[in-house]
């Protein structure tokens, strides 16, 4: 690897990455949106959450995974249980890795 | 927080909000940590000195991208390789665009800090503190760092450490970033409609994850999801 291709992808990236999240940020927040704009931003938190989560839980390492035996979605469960009940973010975290591991080694 | 429909009844101090924002980015370091190592460890292998490794880690800020990246750099073509990683990044947008309204009256030198750490999981966690009316431009900072921190030392040892260091796995890191996701899911889910949204987003991505790559199904089905709830009316 040459140290140009090493720079040159590191400095390239930075520049594309700070780009994509600056520009909207600096220039949609000068500006009063539309209420169905605003409305539909609205959304996109949650939705992009869901899909995430279940792609993670469901898909994981790239394989459908649908059965019970998935300690992915069976570590799910607890983890946001401890989050409902304590709104502790590290709580359901730290819970979700231990039910996690719990999981995949009763399963084994 | 700099929107006033968010703003806390009692302001607590810079200093205070920082450190509640680094508290609260605690779970996202958990589940950088042991990935930067490992990007730390693919990056050395791939020839990237622990100096260039670590810059780009500290630099960059992008998991998914800078796997992407350094895997399409293997050809030798930088154009391909920062096109590939720009593709996955194009989410980034949506989350800037996202997080725009409530960052009005921030300064914008801090606007630039927020952008710089925003990332799939800052992003989940500063805007579930902004429904709540806790955040404000000093906590999401503090999120931001702690997360910047996670990413960057974790590459440096596992750039440092090559295979010296076990598999992660052992410790259960590969289910921190779903159990945290899991966790805002939750959060996010405050009536019907947010539960239809989330709903509707979950099948369309699962049934999409069947034909598109990487991150696409994540930001087709939020897309598709969030118009769909934005059209239908209440």
């Amino acid at each position: 690897m040459s140290a140009f291709l090493a720079w040159g992808l590191s400095i390239g990236m930075a520049l594309s990455n700070i780009a994509m999240r600056w520009t909207p940020l600096a220039v949609l927040s000068r500006l009063e949106l539309p209420e169905t704009v605003r409305r539909w931003l609205g959304y996109i938190p949650v939705t992009v959450m869901a899909a995430i989560v279940t792609v993670q839980i469901l898909h994981p390492d790239g394989v459908f995974r649908f059965d019970l035996t998935n300690p992915y979605l069976l570590a799910a469960l607890p983890t946001a249980a401890v989050y409902k009940f304590t709104r502790s973010f590290l709580g359901a975290t730290v819970t979700g890795m231990v039910a996690f591991l719990a999981f995949r080694y009763v399963l084994a | 927080m700099p929107n006033t429909r968010t703003t806390p009844a009692t302001t607590p101090s810079p200093a205070a909000s920082l450190a509640r924002g680094v508290k609260l980015g605690l779970p996202i370091f958990l589940g950088y940590a042991p990935v930067g190592a490992a990007f730390g460890l693919a990056a050395t292998s791939a020839g990237f000195t622990v100096v260039q490794a670590t810059a780009c880690s500290a630099m960059v800020l992008a998991g998914a991208g800078q796997f992407i990246g350094l895997a399409a750099l293997a050809s030798g073509n930088l154009v391909a390789a920062l096109v590939a990683t720009g593709i996955v990044n194009l989410r980034y947008v949506l989350f800037s665009a996202t997080m725009a309204p409530h960052v009005h009256d921030v300064p914008p030198w801090n606007k630039a800090l927020l952008a710089f750490t925003l990332t799939d999981e800052t992003f989940a966690i500063n805007i579930a503190d902004v429904r709540e009316g806790r955040a404000d431009r000093f906590s999401m900072l503090g999120v931001g760092f702690i997360s910047w921190v996670g990413w960057t030392a974790g590459t440096l040892v596992g750039a440092l450490a090559g295979g010296a260091i076990g598999d992660p796995s052992k410790w259960g890191v590969e289910f921190a970033m779903p159990a945290m996701f899991t966790a805002l899911l939750v959060g996010q889910i405050t009536g019907k409609r947010e539960l239809i949204a989330a709903g509707l987003a979950a099948v369309l991505a699962l049934a999409l994850s069947a034909f598109l790559p990487g991150q696409w199904p994540v930001v087709a089905a939020a897309v598709t999801a969030a118009t769909v709830m934005t059209v239908v009316p209440r």
